[in-house]
């Protein structure tokens, strides 16, 4: 049975221009969010540039394997959005849910990972301060751009895991409908914060390996 | 396509499920694929990491992950369906991204002290 009365909202003529508009005002957040994150990774580029060797010395001590798993955990979960906002649009509600299920399992299991990698660095001592244990001291440079943009990261992630469950109760209890624009929204929104770990990760896991 | 309450009509029931089928295959088709392109590009960009390339390494690493990223934004985002509008916005994170960068290294590359 099709809820699509429900799904349209005033003032949207239908649900095209309506989902039409939520990608548009989502991908304007997105714009600002590039530049928000823009400005770390030209801070980035900058010290980078200046501190060739010491980014090197310190990108050694990343914990590659926690990065990899993580990376392939977002890229899959970036599949199952997609096939949850194809369902949706297709109004499979089950396929959905389930769909949206697995995104927030796999958002989990990244900020799991990310903990016990948390940990591993400060048992290293891996973080800026006196008795940081690497040098040349720019080595603290990077680790204080790692803390920072993973956190950043982390934290963007745990409010789309946040968003993801939401929908997910509010489509079982049918408050609102799976045909309706808000899946677009949520989708759009769970990409990028994937694509900007594809970018996170050779700036801080790949540097210094070879 | 909707949920359908069981039929009475067992040939009916068979050619729901084949439709379902067809419908399951059109919805995981194109993203899978996507998602394998991913994961090799992926593979790549990690193998290449440990070849002594020199700054050869971080400018791989970073111009697949840019073909990453193009791949994610086009499919899975699907701005290839989107509107021109949608696109501009989008276009406009990019274009002010590359004056963030060009202005921040005109000042420090052109230093000479």
């Amino acid at each position: 049975m099709s809820d699509t009365a429900g799904a349209l909202q005033h003032p949207w003529p239908n649900l095209r221009l309506q989902r039409e508009g939520v990608g548009l005002g989502m991908w304007m957040f997105l714009a600002s969010e590039v530049l928000f994150f823009g400005g770390l990774f030209v801070s980035y580029a900058v010290y980078r540039s200046f501190n060739e060797e010491a980014f090197r010395i310190a990108g050694e001590h990343t914990e590659i394997v926690y990065g990899t798993i993580n990376t392939v955990l977002l890229l899959t979960s970036s599949l199952t959005m997609t096939v949850a906002l194809r369902a949706a649009t297709a109004n499979m509600r089950d396929l959905t849910l389930a769909c949206l299920a697995v995104t927030a399992a796999l958002g989990v299991a990244f900020l799991i990972c990310k903990g016990l990698e948390y940990r591993e660095d400060l048992k290293e001592h891996l973080f800026p301060d006196p008795h940081f244990p690497l040098s040349p001291p720019a080595t603290q440079m990077f680790w204080g751009f790692y803390w920072i943009m993973t956190g950043i990261h982390a934290v963007h992630l745990t409010g789309g895991i946040a968003i993801v469950l939401v929908v997910l109760v509010l489509f079982k209890r049918r408050v609102i409908p799976v045909q309706g624009s808000t899946m677009e929204g949520v989708a759009i929104y769970w990409h990028f914060v994937d694509s900007v770990w594809l970018v996170l990760y050779p700036l801080l896991y790949l540097a210094g390996r070879s | 396509m909707t949920d359908h309450a069981p039929s009475s009509r067992p040939e009916l029931d068979a050619e729901r499920r084949s439709e379902r089928r067809a419908q399951a295959w059109w919805l995981w088709k194109g993203p899978a694929l996507v998602w394998l392109a991913l994961i090799v590009l992926f593979a790549i960009s990690l193998g290449s990491a440990y070849l002594p390339l020199g700054d050869g390494n971080i400018a791989a690493n970073l111009l697949i992950a840019a073909v990453m990223i193009v791949l994610l934004v086009t499919f899975l985002m699907d701005l290839q369906n989107a509107t021109v509008i949608v696109r501009l916005i989008a276009g406009a994170g990019l274009f002010w991204l590359i004056f963030m960068f060009s202005l921040t290294f005109n000042d420090y590359l052109s230093r000479y002290y």
